[in-house]
């Protein structure tokens, strides 16, 4: 297939977090706000003149200074961060919003924040208590701890407007941008689909990195561009996979994935499109916040949320992503030392092959993973025992 | 060898097999009180297996094996003591191991596979092993077990390698191998279905940490029980988290009381927290004996007591409050008459982290090697805040307020204000110069403080000794090695000298 006309330009974005998209934002006197997990909820930190940024540390080489303050067992990303900004490479943003979602994450944060290694003046963090349950006494929980450190930190630091007109606006620019991306992944269903999983995974986790103003004509024209672009004629991958767990940022894993055969026609991880491109469905009558607030509590599939209905409905929804974008198997992939992942995916790896009968590809791997030849053998490897499979099958 | 604190090289007596060569000979007054008190416990040992359900216990799950070897922890235990100290660890520790019998008790009578009681099982609500037990203290006529205790915790403290075959399992099953190992371990229990079937229905909670977060959703798979999932907020130094921490603690009380038809007992609650008080109270003067320079109730006959007291007990068992008042005229008396805890007091520590549950002897060891006498623990420094008796509304936020700072998690989560900056706020007042941090290589939320321990360490001007340790398995680092660490800080960085030369290095690698 030829190239997206927009594929290079966001490539070169993703190469450093303080990008040329992030960089013209500032000139024009935006705030960033630097954010690490899900559990915050995007529009909030897309707020009148401030855009969301998530942080991520490309092109790590060494973590050596990471590791001294965070010892080896701790999660890659945490500390690649951490790293990051010891380098000076986060002395762009005016705050970071952090929830206490995941220990290490948040230790990641807390190191970023006692060390002082953002001097900027007027630079602060906020931590929050997320939900860990999906129901109405969490509910009201988590809309009183955005309330008090989210929306009145930016109001009273940064001069936000924190309005239910300003939520509602944030809301409708995420939810351009959500559309758009579902719109474009929707192509991933095809049988021989006219964009790769390694495409879409860039232009979806550009939507997280960069102002959305800034995206939104991107994916606009890559979505008119689809419609009339050709597939090649011969589908390269020789399985269709759903690629679930913990947050990818960096795009070489899908292309990995794919160049070892396996289509990623869906993705469920952190920084991907499932859950977190679903559009924000606000109910009449309710208060906004608790709108916005209500849809991460629902869709979010994180598995720190530890009641069993919403364990289970982990399962059902991978099983729901893998029918719909007609998945032969699934990977679960896990940055290592994740403690989260490390039990989700060796449950779910068991419910998904016993229960629900796929194939499971159950891995851990490092923070930089694009060039692992390990992984590469196993997905390889996974992609053979599929075609054996379905051969077996044939003949029965 | 005589009646004096370090008279006898300990080291000695290690012979590189499961038991020591022999006896610790402590003047004749201390070993007949401790060999009366040793023969106490085989006693309660030999009682509790005369019941047939609990002798079947011991055919029908593996970990029962390792209580055989409850009168070593003893002798680990009370290794070196004379005089108070010595009757401190024994009254304290033995009144955990026969409430843990009577716990034992109840849950293999209950046991389908074994005494098959199915009214008592009715009664009994299963508790996770990080859930603090005194919402049951509303409800007299329940029973609350804890079956992750009696075949995890104290299982891995009475053998270091009690929980290894579990481990393995939890390994085989996918868990990876660098999550903390007391909640891979319970899996690898409940995975092997070693684990009694018991119980009405669950509650579990969000404490101690991630992975054990995580265990408990494949074990509520595994337990067909009704199940509550208690979330306890993370952030639980903030005022902000208070009124969630309380709805939580009146839904965990409303699920009981649908699963077995039991109304909350105000009135009981009332007055068995009236003793939790009472035993908080008792706390608060140990820990001011400590900040003398003649403490008395320390290290793990502290930290091992507390914890059930804390944890298990949580007021409903009148005699811990017995033993407190006991405990606490033994502690004045031996402050009176100015007893060390060492030969030689060296320095005051607190150790900080998690202990390690296959070395709880470590502080011990350190006093009678070089006089490093730990005061007080991490895990013991937890809620003394008083419960409300008599306002229902200010009990329910008390009692939030109480499960959010469970042991550990009330210092692993709740970031660096609880963390880190207590520490030293801790080292002021119990005046302490040096903090033994424990590095538990499965402890993430610790871990993460890594480099941070490290520089304002050296900002307070407090010697910081790591001893890295794999909490429940030994095989990644063993005592030897938590020594070791210790050993090379006092050689090359005080220059010290041991006050035992012969426990500097020993092998106790085969040992319980």
């Amino acid at each position: 297939m030829k190239d997206l006309v927009h594929i290079y330009e966001l490539e070169k974005l993703l190469q450093d977090s303080c990008n040329d998209a992030v960089r013209q934002a500032k000139a024009q006197g935006q705030y960033a706000i630097g954010s690490v997990c899900a559990m915050i909820p995007e529009p909030l930190l897309n707020l009148d003149n401030c855009f969301s940024v998530r942080l991520r540390a490309p092109r790590t080489g060494s973590m050596e200074m990471g590791t001294y303050y965070m010892t080896s067992i701790m999660c890659e990303c945490a500390r690649a961060l951490l790293e990051r900004a010891i380098e000076g490479g986060y002395g762009y943003l005016d705050c970071i919003i952090a929830p206490d979602a995941c220990a290490q994450m948040n230790r990641c944060v807390e190191n970023i924040d006692k060390l002082g290694l953002i001097d900027k003046e007027n630079f602060f963090v906020t931590y929050s208590d997320v939900p860990m349950k999906s129901d109405e006494t969490a509910l009201r929980h988590y809309v009183r701890q955005m309330r008090q450190y989210v929306l009145e930190p930016l109001n009273r630091n940064l001069g936000v407007d924190v309005s239910d007109e300003a939520l509602r606006r944030a809301v409708e620019k995420q939810n351009q941008v959500n559309r758009l991306v579902m719109e474009i992944g929707e192509y991933r269903k095809e049988a021989n689909p006219r964009i790769t999983g390694y495409e879409f995974a860039v232009l979806c986790l550009s939507t997280f990195v960069c102002p959305k103003e800034y995206i939104l004509p991107i994916l606009e024209e890559t979505l008119d561009e689809l419609k009339r672009r050709e597939p090649d004629k011969k589908n390269p991958c020789r399985a269709r996979v759903v690629m679930v767990g913990s947050e990818i940022d960096d795009p070489d894993l899908i292309r990995l994935t794919e160049e070892a055969g396996a289509l990623v026609a869906a993705d469920c991880y952190c920084l991907g499109s499932f859950p977190e491109r679903l559009e924000i469905q606000l109910a009449d009558g309710e208060d906004v916040l608790t709108g916005i607030c209500r849809h991460y509590m629902e869709k979010g599939q994180c598995p720190r949320f530890m009641n069993t209905e919403k364990i289970r409905e982990r399962h059902e929804y991978v099983d729901a992503l893998a029918r719909e974008f007609h998945a032969d198997g699934i990977i679960y992939q896990q940055i290592k030392f994740c403690d989260y992942w490390g039990y989700e995916r060796a449950y779910a790896g068991e419910v998904m092959r016993e229960q629900y009968g796929y194939p499971v590809l159950s891995v851990d791997r490092p923070y930089v993973a694009g060039g692992s030849g390990q992984l590469r053998t196993r997905v390889q490897a996974f992609v053979e025992s599929i075609e054996i499979k379905k051969l077996n099958r044939k003949d029965k | 060898m005589g009646k004096s604190m370090g008279s006898e090289p300990l080291g000695k007596l290690y012979g590189g097999k499961k038991a020591k060569k022999r006896r610790e000979w402590r003047g004749l007054r201390d070993t007949w009180y401790d060999y009366v008190h040793w023969l106490g416990i085989w006693g309660t040992l030999i009682a509790f297996m005369l019941h047939p359900s609990n002798l079947k216990a011991f055919f029908r799950y593996r970990w029962m094996v390792h209580y055989l070897a409850v009168p070593d922890f003893f002798d680990r235990h009370t290794e070196g003591m004379r005089g108070t100290q010595l009757r401190v660890a024994r009254v304290a520790l033995e009144l955990v191991v026969r409430d843990m019998c009577k716990s034992m008790a109840i849950m293999f009578r209950a046991d389908p596979e074994l005494g098959n009681d199915k009214k008592l099982n009715e009664k009994l609500v299963v508790f996770d092993e990080n859930m603090m037990s005194q919402i049951m203290n509303g409800f007299p006529n329940l029973k609350w077990v804890c079956v992750e205790v009696p075949s995890v915790y104290t299982c891995a403290m009475m053998a270091q390698d009690g929980v290894l075959y579990y481990l393995d399992k939890a390994q085989e099953y996918g868990i990876p191998s660098d999550v903390c190992p007391m909640p891979a371990a319970e899996l690898g229990v409940a995975l092997e279905g070693d684990f009694p079937k018991i119980g009405k229905c669950a509650v579990q909670c969000n404490t101690t940490c991630d992975g054990s977060i995580m265990g408990n959703s494949v074990m509520a798979s595994r337990m067909n029980l009704p199940t509550f999932q208690l979330a306890v907020p993370i952030r639980h130094g903030e005022e902000s988290v208070q009124q969630y921490a309380a709805e939580e603690i009146l839904n965990a009380i409303a699920f009981i009381e649908k699963q077995t038809g039991e109304a909350f007992d105000w009135n009981a609650f009332f007055e068995t927290m009236k003793r939790f008080n009472k035993e908080t109270e008792y706390l608060l003067e140990w820990y001011d004996i400590s900040r003398t320079p003649y403490p008395q109730v320390t290290g793990n006959s502290l930290s091992l007591y507390r914890y059930a007291v804390y944890m298990a007990a949580g007021g409903r068992v009148k005699d811990f409050l017995t033993t407190d008042e006991k405990l606490t005229r033994l502690a004045m008396k031996g402050y009176e008459k100015k007893e060390l805890m060492a030969k030689e007091v060296r320095h005051r520590a607190i150790t900080w982290g998690v202990q390690s549950a296959y070395y709880t002897a470590f502080g011990i060891w350190l006093q009678n090697c070089w006089g490093i006498v730990p005061l007080v623990d991490m895990l013991t420094l937890c809620s003394t805040r008083m419960i409300n008796t008599e306002d229902k509304d200010k009990a329910v936020y008390d009692l939030a307020y109480l499960y959010e700072k469970m042991i550990m998690r009330s210092r692993s989560n709740g970031g660096y204000e609880v963390g880190v900056a207590d520490l030293w706020r801790f080292c002021e007042s119990f005046h302490v110069d040096m903090v033994i941090m424990y590095a538990h290589m499965g402890c993430k939320s610790m871990s993460g403080y890594h480099g941070l321990f490290e520089e304002e360490a050296r900002a307070h001007g407090i010697h910081l000794v790591w001893a890295t340790h794999g909490l429940m398995d030994a095989r990644g680092a063993s005592r030897k090695d938590m020594r070791t660490e210790v050993n090379r800080y006092m050689r090359t960085v005080l220059r010290e000298e041991p006050l035992d030369p012969s426990l500097e290095d020993f092998d106790d690698e085969l040992a319980w």
